[in-house]
């Protein structure tokens, strides 16, 4: 499907605000007589709280109240779980410890907030912070997963009996009867490491009381804004409609600003509920590593087996995943990873564990990629070390095994994050495979680049991997579209944006179903008083659910033109035709009577409609997927790195991607690099070092290192390989993109470096990887 | 109360007559006192280059700068090159090639590239990415940049 | 982070010992010393203003002296808390006799640095805990000098 605006690469509506400087975020907006809000955060990682004295921190000139747990009475109370447990599974054991928004009694995480204080401004906030005093018992520090899994391990809540938060086994076939007809079973441990979202605009929240009219105004850059209304509302006890959150403009997302239940979207409001004041709260860059959620780190214990030619019998998969000190978030990460393990290929036999398990370290819930890097990297290195093992090329293994066009739709039978059984339902994965070889030229690599490199005393490496992107999960999104009396058109949805675009790609869907011109319809998103209803931005789904509700809404809506015209006009409804911007009886186009006049009709004020018809030109539409979609691809890399300096230098990069249709293929482009940056970042620069005392040491841009425009590749190649097929998934046909990019640089990085020093036989266990540890491996090998 | 400072700042032209605090940022004074919201602050400690103004024509980074440093001196930030009607041919570029996602830190961007392709204005892709490695971006993977500054060296040296 | 280290004092193991046992000359020799109180015979309070890369705080704490074994060994306990974060360590300390009245101090000691101390600041730590030794050892050289060659 294309139209004038759909399918084009048009060109940003939102962009001339934000370019300019125009453009609000959370730290730009000011209400008058607002205070500032500053946490103090433990120190330690694990320990009893004895005594926290505050009062010489009132004595200061500028500090208006402090509050520590006790103040809070009874509102203190554990959080929400923001996402249900895995009861869908059978046999699957769940233990709820959600986010408490200040400690009480226990610390279990460095940075776990243990006083608000609330001054004239945050200078003096965080002077007041030298006033505190805070006397703690220090307990042992739970921090390696698999040890903190072990019975004999210090326990994180001492409630439990043990750090386990959750164990969920799924099986499809037999995997041991599997094994037994192997001809090779090979094993590895495996480990992915911890890294941040790190969206450049840190969180942030204001929460203003207004007694009079007793509404509570909060403005948040989050990325679901009507839990955060549902959550206060519930909490302070007020209707939802007493409740108006609006997201500014939102500095990126990435995942972790969809939690929520933290310290300022539960004591804020209350806070100036109480002192009938303002209140902001605006993260600093180390609150945002110490205390924002981050992803990732599991340690994967793997088995493939296999038949002598290749094929996959069985794989196996007992992975520890980390949640941090509470497990709010349920088990979306750890549930994407079990189903991305076998999402590319044809695997009859499949077993995998998570043990989800509590440490003292800050709150796991998704960032971009979420668990898919894991599962994709997890099943990607095992095929490369048995290709290694048997003698094959990555290559011929990956041929045998990729699922083919003909073979989807094909339900794995693993249950996913939305608790439905997965489906990979379009794609054609051993053709996107292939058109990755051909881009990435990977014969004339082996064959000619790389020797010819190799005498010239160059190490270059290849790798090439397939990869799928679990997208679009329900439950459902909304919208409302608008065609007011200027002829102008609103659309208005609660879901929220963080740059993706949704202000330019929502109306171009309206905006050809209209036939207006795109940069007149008005997108509205994340504003809890324009729309009411929906979940948030994750999981790639705006565009597929959102966007399909905009069409949806939109033709409602033209339906209702149509109606409409035929009365204004006097003729049957087949003969109105809809110009840009009037209706008119067709070829009489003297006849036209613009949009925003046919709106006006629309009143049964002094319109053409009769009482009992629904007025306005106006509409509203839900849509929600039966199951999520799954984009596709696969990704090609050729890196030099040298062999003193261990650094990796990316040549050129190939991603081959099938997200189904491109509402605008400029901003799908957008994704996938973005995507990719960090995905390389994860791969070569970035990780959260957790030392054995649970004490962050990366907690600044300075120990965190994220990826420059100097780290991308020197060539970077983007191929649509869009599937028909996924015409079916929905009306549109889009799977979504928001998270592609960024799962298939690690496991192809890796392959690439360990073919650079394939004479070395250099085995590469792990997802971060500085020159150092590169380094590291060589030598390794070296001492054998 | 602490104590105050006078400073005299011209900021985009116009100057202003403040009383600070020796530890005031520059950062701070120029979103807050100011009221200039364009400068973001991204990291605080001179990393991710969020926050970069021109500091008598160079860029420099206002969160590593104290309001007090900036007695005297001219300053720049993104409010002083185009508006929403009549962009920067930078910033035309910008979103042309789709080079700003969130847009937290386009600004910072801009004012590093306005006084690079002042000195360099047809730049290779090379020396684009050099000037732009100081500058941290979470959501475009730089591609997009590299290709607006392109385009707006080329537009700019053609109407030269 | 782990310390370890040693160093030639020219001194008899008995002086040096003392040495040790010394607030004042303790006081003196460690940079960014504020304040040194004895408590009891094993017991010190004291003020310490230290500066790790972007991280300067000032940090309040305790020292214990235990399993003191006169002239050979002791064990020192330090525990201290500021702003910037905590620091609590154990070093064990041996003075060996080489004869010719110079003694051999080896160290060897384990520290738990939290806070923003170790998010903002580990980095440094390693080559501050260096100088830092560096300087304390000169100033005691300087000390010894004073008071065991004068005698
Ligand atoms: S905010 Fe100044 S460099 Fe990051
Ligand atoms: S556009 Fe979001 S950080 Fe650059």
């Amino acid at each position: 499907m294309t139209g004038k605006y759909f399918g084009n690469p048009i060109k940003r509506l939102e962009d001339k605000q934000l370019l300019t400087g125009n453009a609000k975020y959370i730290d730009d907006i000011e209400v008058p007589g607002q205070l500032h809000a500053a946490f103090l955060r433990s120190d330690f990682a694990h320990a009893r709280i004895l005594k926290i004295d505050v009062s010489e921190a009132l004595k200061r000139p500028g500090v208006v109240a402090v509050y520590t747990a006790e103040d809070f009475g009874d509102f203190w109370k554990p959080g929400p779980l923001q996402v249900p447990p895995p009861t869908a599974i059978p046999g699957s054991k769940f233990n709820a410890r959600t986010l408490v928004p200040i400690a009480k009694d226990k610390i279990r995480y460095s940075g776990e907030v243990l006083a608000v204080v609330i001054a004239e401004s945050r200078y003096i906030a965080e002077d007041a912070f030298d006033d505190i005093i805070v006397d703690v018992e220090s307990l042992p520090a739970v921090v390696d997963l698999e040890k903190a899994w072990e019975d004999s391990s210090v326990l994180v809540h001492d409630d439990l009996p043990s750090n386990m938060a959750a164990l969920v086994t799924q099986e499809v076939g037999n995997y041991e009867e599997a094994k037994k007809k192997a001809d090779v079973v090979v094993a590895r441990r495996m480990l992915i490491e911890h890294v941040a979202g790190a969206a450049m605009e840190n969180r942030g929240f204001l929460a203003s009381w207004d007694d009079q009219n007793q509404v509570m105004t909060i403005w948040a850059n989050t990325q679901s804004p009507l839990t955060v209304r549902g959550s206060v509302s519930r909490a302070l006890g007020l209707a939802e409609s007493q409740v108006h959150v609006i997201t500014p403009a939102i500095g990126g997302g990435f995942g972790p600003k969809v939690m929520t239940s933290l310290t300022d979207d539960v004591l804020l409001p209350w806070i100036s509920k109480q002192l009938k004041r303002p209140i902001k709260w605006v993260e600093d860059r180390r609150e945002n590593f110490l205390a924002t959620t981050s992803e990732r780190d599991q340690v994967h214990h793997c088995e493939i087996a296999l038949k002598k030619d290749g094929t996959i019998l069985g794989f196996k998969d007992v992975f520890y995943h980390n949640t941090g000190a509470y497990d709010s978030y349920g088990m979306t990460v750890p549930l994407n990873t079990q189903t991305h393990i076998i999402s590319n290929y044809r695997v009859p036999n499949f077993y995998t564990q998570i043990r989800m398990v509590f440490t003292n370290q800050m709150v796991v819930t998704p960032v971009r990629g979420a668990g898919r890097s894991e599962g994709v990297f997890a099943m990607e290195r095992m095929l490369d070390f048995a290709a290694k093992e048997m003698g094959l090329s990555p290559i011929e293994i990956r041929r045998k095994n990729l699922l083919r066009a003909d073979e989807l739709p094909l339900a794995t039978g693993i249950t996913g994050q939305d608790f439905v059984k997965n489906t990979l339902d379009s794609g054609d994965y051993l053709g996107n495979f292939e058109k990755c070889l051909q881009a990435i030229e990977y014969d004339k690599f082996i064959k000619e680049t790389q020797p010819k490199a190799q005498k010239e005393g160059k190490r270059l490496g290849i790798g090439v991997v397939a990869f799928t992107e679990g997208t679009a999960v329900g439950p459902y999104e909304g919208c409302k579209v608008t065609v007011s009396t200027s002829g102008k058109v609103t659309m208005t949805t609660g879901y929220s944006s963080q740059g993706q675009a949704h202000y330019t790609v929502f109306a171009q869907i309206i905006a050809d179903q209209l036939n207006v011109k795109v940069e007149d319809v008005k997108v509205i998103t994340g504003d809890t008083n324009h729309f009411a209803w929906g979940a948030g931005t994750f999981a790639s789904r705006g565009a597929t659910l959102v966007g399909t509700a905009a069409l949806l809404a939109s033709q409602k809506v033209r339906a209702k033109i149509f109606s409409t015209a035929s009365k204004a006009l006097g003729v049957p409804e087949d003969q109105v035709e809809l110009g840009e911007g009037s209706v008119s009886i067709k070829g009489k186009p003297d006849s036209a009577i613009p949009l925003g006049t046919l709106a006006a009709m629309a009143n049964p004020m002094r319109g053409v409609i009769e009482p009992g018809v629904e007025p306005g030109l106006e509409a509203t539409a839900y849509y929600g997927p039966p199951h999520g979609s799954t984009g596709c691809g696969a990704m090609g890399v050729i890196l030099s790195i040298d062999e003193e300096t261990c650094k990796p230098v990316l040549e050129k990069m190939v991603i081959v991607d099938d997200c189904g249709t491109m509402i605008n293929p400029l901003i799908v482009d957008g994704q996938l690099q973005g995507g990719i940056s960090m995905g390389i970042g994860n791969t070569l620069y970035e990780r959260l070092v957790y030392d054995e005392n649970g004490q962050l040491l990366t907690a600044s841009f300075m120990d965190y290192l994220m990826p420059l425009a100097t780290d991308m590749p020197k060539k970077l190649e983007i191929i649509h390989n869009h599937a028909e097929s996924s015409l079916k998934l929905n009306p549109l046909g889009i799977k979504g993109v928001g998270e592609a990019g960024a799962i298939p640089p690690g496991p192809a990085i890796v392959q690439a470096i360990e073919d650079a020093f394939a004479d070395k036989g250099v085995e590469i266990l792990e997802t971060n990887l500085s020159p150092s540890s590169i380094y590291g491996y060589l030598k390794k090998v070296e001492h054998k | 109360m602490k104590k105050l400072f006078p400073i005299t700042v011209t900021v985009n032209g116009k100057v202003y007559e403040r009383q600070v605090e020796a530890r005031l940022l520059l950062s701070d004074f120029l979103r807050h006192d100011l009221g200039l919201l364009g400068t973001h602050v991204g990291c605080e400690h001179g990393i991710c280059g969020a926050c970069t103004i021109l500091f008598d024509g160079e860029a420099v980074r206002s969160c590593l700068i104290f309001a007090v440093q900036a007695n005297g001196h001219e300053i720049r930030t993104v409010e002083s090159l185009g508006t929403p009607e009549n962009l920067h041919p930078l910033q035309q570029s910008f979103t042309d090639k789709h080079a700003l996602q969130c847009g937290f830190c386009t600004p910072g961007f801009l004012m590093t590239l306005v006084p690079f392709l002042e000195e360099n204005p047809t730049p290779t892709e090379d020396e684009i990415r050099e000037a732009i490695d100081g500058n941290i971006c979470r959501c475009t993977g730089y591609e997009k940049i590299v290709e607006a500054v392109h385009d707006a060296a080329e537009k700019m040296s053609q109407k030269k | 982070m782990k310390v370890e280290g040693e160093h030639l004092f020219k001194a008899p193991r008995e002086v040096v010992y003392e040495m040790f046992n010394d607030p004042d000359a303790l006081g003196a020799a460690v940079p960014g010393m504020q304040k040194m109180i004895k408590l009891d015979e094993s017991h010190y309070e004291a003020v310490l203003g230290i500066r790790v890369g972007p991280v300067s705080a000032n940090f309040s704490g305790n020292l214990s002296l235990t399993d003191e074994v006169p002239p050979e060994s002791v064990t020192l306990v330090i525990e201290g808390k500021g702003g910037a974060g905590f620091v609590k360590g154990v070093g064990y300390v041996k003075f060996e006799d080489l004869g010719d009245e110079t003694t051999l101090l080896k160290y060897t000691g384990e520290a738990n640095i939290g806070g923003t101390l170790a998010s903002v600041g580990q980095r440094m730590i390693d080559s501050v805990a260096k100088s830092m030794f560096k300087t304390v050892f000169e100033k005691l050289d300087k000390i010894l000098e004073e008071r065991w060659q004068k005698n």
